[in-house]
This record gives C-alpha cells, structure tokens and sequence, in this order.
C-alpha cells in the first residue's frame, strides 16, 4: 500500500490499532545488544510460553515485544511492563512465572527484581524513580526502549514521519534554514553544523548528490550508534529524506559496520517497510521527490569511520582516505556532493522539523544545543547509554547518573571520544560536556564514548593501549601516521616493561606532536591524543616510568612491589586465593604478607582486595 | 578564459590559474619545496607529507601539502617557517627510520639535519620502499594495474597480486623509473631484463641496435591501434631534429 499524500499518512495513522492491539497488558522485553547477550531473547521466549500457560492470547490478553536497548545495560535483562510502568532488572526466565503470577495477575510488584538506589537504599518501581534516569532527558532514545524496531507502524504511532511531511511543506531552502536555526552540530565528534554542511550541499549545481549516515562506529567501547540503529532505524530513515530533500540528492547509503548484524537487518527491513508504504522510492507522499536508500556494509575498518574512506568504501575501493582540500559537500561520493552525517545527528532532524528550531535550540546550551548520547563505559557502577543536554557537567554524568565509580574506588580520568579523544582527571570534572569546553580541557566530543577509570589505572598503560588500537587500525597511506605510531607504539612498550631509556618522554612528546600536526587524515591527526592528553595531565607518572621504573598505579608488571598494610588488612584471604604464584600467606583473619620472591607483580591481589589493603610501592618485587 | 588569482608565496606575488597547486605555483616563482611522492606525471596523492607549507587562508593559519593544496582565493603561503622546517624535518626522520639505506632521505637528512631515530624503531635496514606509490600510479596511469597496497598501517607493502610475479606486466619498468628510491629492482643481461620474478626479452632499435623495449611492450602498443615503431626514443627524435632542420 502506497501513501500518496500526506493525508494517507494520517489516515493511516489514525487507522492503526492501539500498540499491543489493545491488549490489557504489555511487556517490553530490551533486546539491546547488552541485553540480548545476558540472555533476554530466553526471558522473551518465558513470557509467551507463560502467557499461553496461563491460557492468554497474544496480541488479545496480553502482549510482548521485544524492544531496542533501555539504556541501563549494567542491570540487563531489562524488562518493563505496561501499563503499570514496572521496571525490572536482571530478569532470568525462572522469574518469568512469579511475574506473572504478582505483576500480571495480581498489579504486585516483585521486590526482588526492582532496582535498589544506593543512596536511598529504596527499591525503585519504575523507570522514572531510577536515578540513572531521572537525571537524563532522552530525545534521541525516546523511542528506543519502547517501540519495536521491526514494525514501522510503532514508530508511525509515536509522531513517526509527521517531521518528513512538514519539511516536505517547506522549500528546500526553509528547510535548511530550519535546521541552522537549531544549532545542531555533528554528532559524529567533529562538531560541525550541521545545516552549514547541508547549505554548502544544496548550492553546488549538481545533477547527483547522495546523503550519507555514518554508522560505522568503531571505538573501543562506544555503541550508542548501534543502539540507535538497532532501537529507532525509522528515524535515521526519516530524517535521511528530510535531508536529501533540503540538499536535493536522489540517493542515499547508510554505512553500517559489519559487526553490526541486528542494526543491519532492522535498518534493512526498516528500509522495506519504508518504501512499501511510499515513504522512500519515488513521488513520496506525492511530492513528486524521489529518493532511496541503500545499506552499504562496512568491512571492518577503524578508519572506514572517517568520512573520505568511508566514501572510497562505498565506492567499492579500499578505505583509505584522501586528502581532502575540497569538502565532501562539493566533491564527494562519486565525485558528487556529498552530505555525511553521522546517525545520530540524522536521527535529530526529524524531531527538530517537527518540533522547530527553537524548541531544540533551547535545549543545552548556546553554540551547544540539544541532547548527546554517551555510552558510559568502564570502571562505573551503572554502565549504559546516557543521553544528556549539552552542557552537563562530566560530574553529573559519572556520578549522580552512573552512580561513581565501581567498587567505590577512586575516579582516577575518563577518557572522552574514544581512541582520538583524550583523558580527563579528577580537577576537570566540573567541564561541560560540549563541544568546545571538551576541546578546551583537553578531550573531545569524538562519538560520544566515555571510558571511566580508577586508581588503579596506570595512564601510560591507558595510551600505550589506544596507541596499540590505532597502529592496528592505521590504514598506512601517511607517512607520519604509519610511522610514527609505530615509533610511539615502541616507545611506549618501552616505559611500561621499563626498558626505557632516558629522554624517551621526551622523544614520544616529539613524535606524537609531529603525528598530530603531519598527518593526512582526522585519525592520524588526532591518533597522538591519548599519548598528550595523558601526558599533560599526568605528566609524573610518565617521568616515573622512564627514570625509576615505577608504575605507581600498580599495572605495568615488574615497576612495582606489592606489599599487604597491616593496619587495613582484615586477612580475609582473597588476595592468597588469587595470587597465581602463591606469592601471598597468611591465616585467616590475620594479617597476610607477600614473598617478593616469589612475586610476579601481576595485580591480581590490587583488583582483589576490598580494602584497599595492597599498597604500590617503588623497587621490583622481583629484586 | 580561466581566472588567474594572485598569490603570495615567501612574500612573492604569483598570479596562477584558479585550482593550480601551491607546489606548481611556487615552482613558477622558482621556488623549490621537497618532494618525495609527488611526480609531475602522476596524479598526486598527498601521502609523503614532505612538500608541507604553511597557508593562510581566510584568516587562518594552517600547514598543508603543497602537492594538493589548490589556489581557490587569496592566500599566502610560506614554504620555509620554523613551522614548516619542524614538520618537514619530522617527516624525513620518520621516512629515515622506515629506509635508513635510502640516499635520497640521507641526503634529505643532511640538508635539514635531521639526526635518525636509533635501531629500536627500524624494522628491516635494507627496505628502501617509503611506501609512496608512484610505482603503482604509475602502472595504473599505464592501464595495468599490476601493483597495489597490500597490508595496513606498519605493515602495508606494495606488491603485485598475491604476491606472485605479476602476469600483466609488460616489464616495461615505469615502476621501477618513477621509484624515488631505488627500492624496485631491474635487472638486465643481454636482451634479458628481469624485473617483478619475471623476464621479459628486449627488442633492438632498428636504427642504433641497442635494446629499448620488451616484446611485450610493443605488442601492447599495437593493440592499442598505434603503429609500433622499432626506432627507440632517442633515435626517434634525433631523426625528428633532423626533419625539422630540413624543413
């Protein structure tokens, strides 16, 4: 069934049967790759085998749907049912019976299974009493978690396309205006604004032009890209015709890494959907605008994520960038204008047409409007995808909706912006998160990935790590990239096996310098970032690995000895069980020490003890 | 007519064709930048980092390769600031670390004195290939296609497919002529040339009976529809000098 006008969408609209089809109540199981991997589908499987145990009928009695990630991925599986609004937490099928037993027979909640604030030491009966939540203002994950990604008709009921109908109402022009207006800056990590890249776009005359959505994030421990592609596809669909619309392309490629098989294929049937319904294709809605789009898989490439290879990837050649002195918005994918946006930002724009520019712009903070994604990721209590307005402090995020640091450790940094970004300690955690200020402390925006570590992180570990990523991930095409990772990759396996020789620090601030100011592309030139952001603000800990072969962070095996302090030590035992070189004795309940000859300084009794009873000191244990 | 734009390069005015690039336009004013991946008969590529200059451009000061860096507008450029000689300096070392053998970075090396990086960052001492790749633009501005990357990042090597010697080769050596620093190895006894793992047999110049050509190069020629001379080169145009001074 084609819609021919936008009246037909809002007839059909209305047409659609309430979600569920009405039925009384409705169980929404996260089927976010976190949750997925502790087990959801099986929780999934227990709800529909218990409902027809209980002589239900699906769709009439009750209804189940498995939904994109609810953010709260650390206490996964997730399941949320309405309408009561019941947030349970690490549900395993063996729940499934009591659930529906208290909560679906009886409207009880099973205390168990309900979230249990630190602070208040309350048990948290729905999402909107979860600190993790309160303290977040989800946009671009509004439907997420609550739609089912497969079925266009959900996202159709929540306002889905009435962005697309408006902006068809308008001129090209008025459309980009809008968007401008709004203040919107990439939220692949670069910042630029997005209504600029597409004014430059509409002006070329051209008789292609493409509109492309990167979605091939790749940092270490990001996936807010992937939850959104995987939860919400239609929206980055949407706004991809509203931009091909104002930029007057006739095309479209999402670029989607291949690690990715459930954003494919929900982007894929999304994609169907769409063009069934005559939302992609030709004469859309009856504007006589025709437009489509295809998914072009990436082939597992770091680098792929930088906008010159990702084209030549689409182009069916190697990704390898190019230099690029002509922007992509004159010359781009096949030589034609090209506008790359990273789904995220396609995934606004429906929202900012629909709702207007002031509305968005009004949200964060001036030159930093709207919501951004992170996944917060690493040494924190409350893993998962966080949205907040720009502008919050790195504080609120770590702490009031992370909930601290894990194992009530101290925050030592966290790194902002993946490989390219940059680690932040403790005196800047009062930054806003934007743009601008991340740049200015020393980070980046990058994607939207946010790494938390503790005290027991030692920080040139941390860049000999991201720089050991990068060398892997360096396409080789640039001199200083190829290079001078290598030569940083060898000098910093030099600091932390202490075979350092003097000046080394030196060397490696000298070479990754020239690699950042050298480079050919946005991963060479900012490949160096974790070597100077942990050097500038962790500079003793570099001089300590060169000139005394000390890793005061307890991390780099042979730079320390490990000694137990009496004073702290409750001779629990753990750090013996660990020990894999039988290194630590002691009787239970007395004080344990350490044979240092028998040491191998591996840190196991650092991660284990609970109470902080190991200490870090100088000299090898193995001396 | 295509519009000509006034730049200034080490406070020199040149006017050039719009989309002219800094290197060339220098290049007009005399001015010489360094140059190790760019070849005037290759589309450049930008990869070397060598010809770096610094450009200000509306208001903004940046470095950039003067191989691919087009005169768009008004801009001045300075080709030997502290800036630009850090960078270049930089970049030799890194190529130094990469073929400490290679005369062209040792003599690079000594003109901006550029001490190289010790033994822990070289791999191979005898790898003189700097990973450029005029040779394999220069076999695709040929139509064969016989070289290409292979690897990623450190290990990223130029061979041909799969490793094997390449059966599209004419072994006409273009590769081995564009190569800045020697690294591809020809070899040639009698009317043998062995270059790629393969030998090719060279053809006599009809006139002055030294070899010039292989077989296959020919037979390429000729089915490109041009007529195949078996004059070489220098024959030819010492004949063609001959002809005009006739005429």
């Amino acid at each position: 069934m084609k819609l021919n006008n936008p009246r037909a969408l809002e007839e059909y609209r209305v047409s659609l049967p309430p979600k569920g089809g009405g039925a009384p109540v409705r169980v929404r199981v996260c089927a976010g790759t976190g949750c997925i991997a502790s087990g959801s589908q099986a929780v999934y499987d227990a709800f529909v085998r218990e409902a027809e145990n209980h002589g239900m009928t699906i769709g009439v009695d009750f209804a189940a749907d498995t939904t994109g990630c609810h953010g709260f991925c650390e206490n996964g599986p997730i399941v949320q049912i309405d309408p009561a609004n019941i947030f349970y937490q690490h549900v395993t099928p063996d729940d499934v019976p009591e659930i529906f037993e208290k909560t679906i027979r009886e409207g009880e909640s099973v205390e168990r299974l309900l979230y249990r604030d630190a602070a208040t030491k309350k048990r948290c009966k729905s999402e909107g009493e979860i600190p993790f939540y309160t303290h977040q203002q989800r946009i671009v994950l509004q439907r997420t978690g609550h739609i089912d990604p497969t079925d266009i008709n959900d996202y159709i009921r929540e306002d889905g396309y009435s962005g697309l109908v408006k902006a068809l109402s308008f001129s090209p022009k008025e459309v980009v205006d809008e968007v401008i207006k709004s203040g919107l800056r990439g939220r692949g990590g670069g910042g630029f604004p997005t209504g600029t890249k597409w004014e430059s776009a509409r002006i070329v005359e051209s008789e292609k032009k493409y509109v492309v959505a990167n979605g091939d994030e790749g940092d270490p421990g990001a996936f807010m890209n992937r939850s959104l592609m995987e939860g919400d596809p239609h929206s980055i669909i949407e706004g991809m015709i509203i931009g091909a619309w104002a930029v007057g392309a006739g095309n479209g490629y999402i670029y989607v890494r291949d690690e990715y098989p459930l954003a494919v294929s929900n982007l894929r049937r999304a994609i169907v959907e769409a063009q069934r319904l005559g939302l992609l294709g030709t004469d859309i809605l009856g504007s006589g605008f025709d437009f489509d789009i295809e998914i072009t898989r990436g082939g597992g490439a770091f680098v792929c994520g930088e906008s010159t290879a990702l084209m030549a990837s689409i182009e069916g050649m190697a990704g390898v960038p190019r230099v690029k002195y002509i922007r992509s918005t004159e010359k781009g994918l096949w030589d034609a204008p090209a506008v790359l946006n990273n789904v995220e930002t396609w995934s606004d724009i429906p929202r900012i047409i629909l709702n207007g520019a002031a509305w968005y712009a009004g949200i964060g903070t001036e030159n930093n409007s709207g919501t951004k994604v992170f996944s917060l990721v690493g040494k924190i209590k409350n893993s998962g995808l966080v949205e907040v307005p720009l502008g919050t402090p790195l504080r609120k995020i770590i702490f009031d909706i992370g909930g601290g640091v894990m194992n009530n450790r101290e925050f030592k940094a966290v790194q902002s912006g993946g490989p390219s970004g940059g680690c932040l300690p403790a005196s800047k955690l009062d930054t806003p998160v934007d743009f601008d200020h991340l740049k200015e402390a020393g980070a980046m925006m990058g994607s939207g990935g946010l790494i938390i570590m503790d005290d027991h992180t030692c920080m040139v570990n941390v860049a000999q790590y991201f720089i050991d990523f990068l060398v892997g991930e360096c396409c080789g095409k640039c001199t200083p990239c190829r290079e001078g990772l290598h030569a940083m990759q060898v000098l910093l396996h030099g600091l932390t096996s202490g075979t350092a020789r003097p000046g080394d620090v030196a060397l490696l601030r000298e070479i990754a310098e020239s690699v950042r100011d050298t480079s050919l592309c946005g991963l060479g030139q900012t490949s160096a970032n974790p070597v100077l952001s942990t050097m500038k603000f962790f500079p003793e800990e570099y001089e300590e690995h060169e000139k005394e072969g000390f890793c005061r962070a307890g991390v780099c095996s042979g730079l320390y000895a490990v000694s137990i302090d009496p004073e702290t030590c409750t001779g629990c035992g753990m750090c013996a069980r660990v020990c894999p070189a039988n290194a630590i004795s002691g009787e239970k309940k007395q004080v344990h020490v350490v044979d240092h000859a028998l040491c191998i300084t591996c840190g196991s009794c650092v991660d284990a003890c609970r109470f902080n009873a190991i200490l870090i000191e100088r000299g090898n244990s193995n001396d | 007519m295509t519009e000509l734009i006034e730049i200034t390069i080490d406070g020199r005015k040149v006017a050039v064709e719009k989309g002219t690039k800094i290197l060339s336009a220098a290049k007009e004013l005399g001015i010489e930048i360094p140059t190790l991946c760019h070849h005037e008969a290759l589309p450049p590529d930008g990869n070397c980092r060598l010809c770096q200059v610094e450009v200000v451009e509306r208001g903004k000061r940046k470095l950039a390769v003067s191989c691919m860096y087009p005169v768009r507008g008004p801009m001045e450029v300075f080709t030997n600031t502290e800036r630009v000689m850090d960078a270049r300096r930089s970049v030799i070392r890194l190529h130094l670390n990469r073929c400490p053998q290679a005369t062209i970075l040792q003599d690079l090396a000594r003109e901006y004195g550029v001490e190289p990086l010790d033994e822990r960052f070289v791999a191979e001492h005898d790898d003189l290939c700097i990973r450029c790749g005029r040779c394999v633009r220069a076999c695709a501005a040929l139509g064969n296609n016989c070289l290409g990357f292979a690897g990623r990042g450190w290990d990223r090597t130029i061979i041909p497919p799969f490793d094997e010697p390449p059966v599209g080769c004419l072994g006409c050596a273009a590769c081995a002529e564009v190569c800045p620093t020697g690294a591809i190895k020809v070899r040639e006894e009698g009317n043998i040339r062995e270059i790629w793992g393969r030998e090719f047999r060279l053809v006599r110049c009809t006139s002055c009976g030294e070899y010039f050509a292989t077989k296959e190069q020919l037979e390429k020629v000729d089915s490109c529809g041009v007529e195949v001379s078996e004059i070489c080169p220098h024959c030819r145009k010492r004949d063609e000098a001959k002809r005009m001074k006739i005429s």
